[in-house]
């Protein structure tokens, strides 16, 4: 093992630089990736069947298939279909990121609606509201309480995954901490730094979604 | 003012189809306050839940107001707005206030300012014998104070038509009586009312006519005095048998 701290704490700012990148990544994605799965998500109890099976096949397409495989085709593949899809690396990462937690955010909002008792959807409907209407006022914002915890969990996960935008020559905190390794030729010190601030930005959120669920189940959210 | 025509309706189950209703035909007058009874499985609450398209029926058709229900030409978010429903579980909007539970649909529906849609609300408040108790969420209110929310809610949407699906059912005995007397008042005022209920003493006391329904079909149909001192068929009479 060849831990030295002093290297440690030299490439420290470099490594931080990094985390901003894959923070941002994965805020930026989670965002996008909200709006996507909570519209599929809504689309997926639809009363419209076409629209349901839509979402259904997103959602199997999305989660049936590995990010990385879907960064590839994003980044490499596309711009072979149309020279105007030649995405910049960090704009196919945040794109393939955003398209894929979209799919796991459509089935936290989906199983969130569906949690919701039957009578609510009765009751504003009975009241002379849109489907879509009686969704917006009555539904989702109980079922978006309920979806608080494992979206945070999704947050965590999406974070994580975000390493995967390295291979995309998008220097983010595991491609930064590679770089320092072939810079400095010591392996353990840039990589230490590397799980550390990993670490320092999922673990809050991994206690975020343990409050939010315990206050969920105790209904006071 | 409400029109039953022959109504069919079949449930699918596991266990195979189930004939909720059964060629059932009636006649509701504006103003008339109608009672349904009969055991639970009869197809009281199918027929009650039908009338504003809750469930859609098979065969047969129901008019409101002279509107057919199931008429793609229809649009049922209209025809609702008339017809107010109160539930057996209340189902009130957890996440508002009782306040903010009547003023929601006034303002996405009817379109009224929050300004009048919380007068509105506060004038029904008091009304059902509640005024304090517009800030509280439903989860702060006893049962009964829950459902007289939910009768203001529907109320406030003004509908010509009150459908009541067993509103007194989830209720502890003591909380009854409060609700069972802001329908009272309600009925006075010549509010067209259907209601499934058990409760018999308020059957007697408000009904203008009761239908007595099993197996999915209208057996028996007579104002409250007839109705209970001479019931016509032998099923009525062994269903009044076991629960006076």
């Amino acid at each position: 093992m060849d831990f030295k701290l002093s290297i440690l704490i030299e490439v420290f700012p470099l490594l931080l630089q990094g985390a901003w990148v894959t923070l941002y990544l994965t805020l930026i994605s989670i965002s996008i990736g909200l709006v996507i799965g909570l519209i599929l998500g809504v689309m997926r109890v639809s009363e419209n069947v076409a629209l349901r099976v839509f979402s259904l096949c997103y959602v199997e397409f999305f989660r049936g298939t590995p990010l990385l495989m879907q960064l590839v085709v994003i980044y490499y593949a596309l711009p072979s279909l149309h020279p105007r899809l030649n995405l910049p690396a960090v704009a196919a990462g945040i794109t393939g990121m955003s398209l894929n937690s979209g799919a796991y955010i459509a089935e936290i909002f989906r199983a969130g609606i569906q949690s919701i008792s039957k009578g609510q959807m009765e009751a504003a409907r009975s009241l002379g509201m849109t489907h879509l209407q009686a969704m917006w006022y009555v539904i989702l914002p109980q079922a978006f309480r309920v979806s608080l915890p494992p979206l945070t969990n999704e947050f965590v996960a999406l974070l994580k995954d975000s390493s995967l935008v390295s291979t995309l020559a998008v220097s983010e905190l595991l491609r930064k901490g590679r770089e320092i390794v072939a810079w400095k030729v010591n392996v353990f010190s840039p990589y230490a730094g590397v799980a550390l601030l990993y670490l320092a930005m999922t673990l809050p959120m991994t206690k975020l979604a343990r409050y939010l669920e315990r206050r969920v189940s105790e209904g006071r959210v | 003012m409400i029109e039953i025509r022959n109504v069919y309706k079949t449930y699918k189950t596991p266990d195979g189809p189930v004939r909720a209703l059964i060629d059932v035909s009636n006649f509701v007058k504006r103003g008339e306050v109608v009672v349904i009874l009969g055991p639970s499985g009869s197809g009281k609450s199918t027929l009650l839940r039908c009338l504003n398209h809750l469930e859609a029926i098979d065969q047969g058709a129901i008019l409101i107001d002279g509107i057919v229900l199931d008429d793609s030409k229809t649009n049922i978010n209209k025809v609702r707005e008339e017809v107010g429903m109160v539930f057996q579980q209340f189902n009130l909007f957890p996440h508002k206030t009782a306040l903010e539970n009547i003023t929601l649909a006034q303002r996405v529906v009817r379109r009224r300012s929050q300004k009048e849609a919380e007068r509105i609300a506060r004038e029904l408040l008091e009304k059902v014998g509640i005024p304090e108790k517009a800030n509280a969420y439903p989860a702060q209110l006893s049962g009964g104070q829950q459902q007289r929310v939910a009768i203001a809610r529907a109320l406030a949407m003004q509908p010509k038509i009150m459908l009541f699906d067993e509103p007194t059912s989830a209720l502890d005995p003591e909380m009854i009586g409060e609700v069972l007397e802001v329908m009272k008042t309600l009925a006075q005022e010549g509010m067209t009312m259907i209601v499934v209920t058990h409760e018999m003493g308020f059957a007697r006391e408000v009904a203008d006519r009761i239908l007595f329904m099993d197996g999915g079909r209208i057996v028996e149909e007579a104002p409250p005095q007839q109705f209970f001192r001479a019931p016509q068929q032998e099923r009525t009479r062994l269903f009044l048998s076991q629960i006076l």
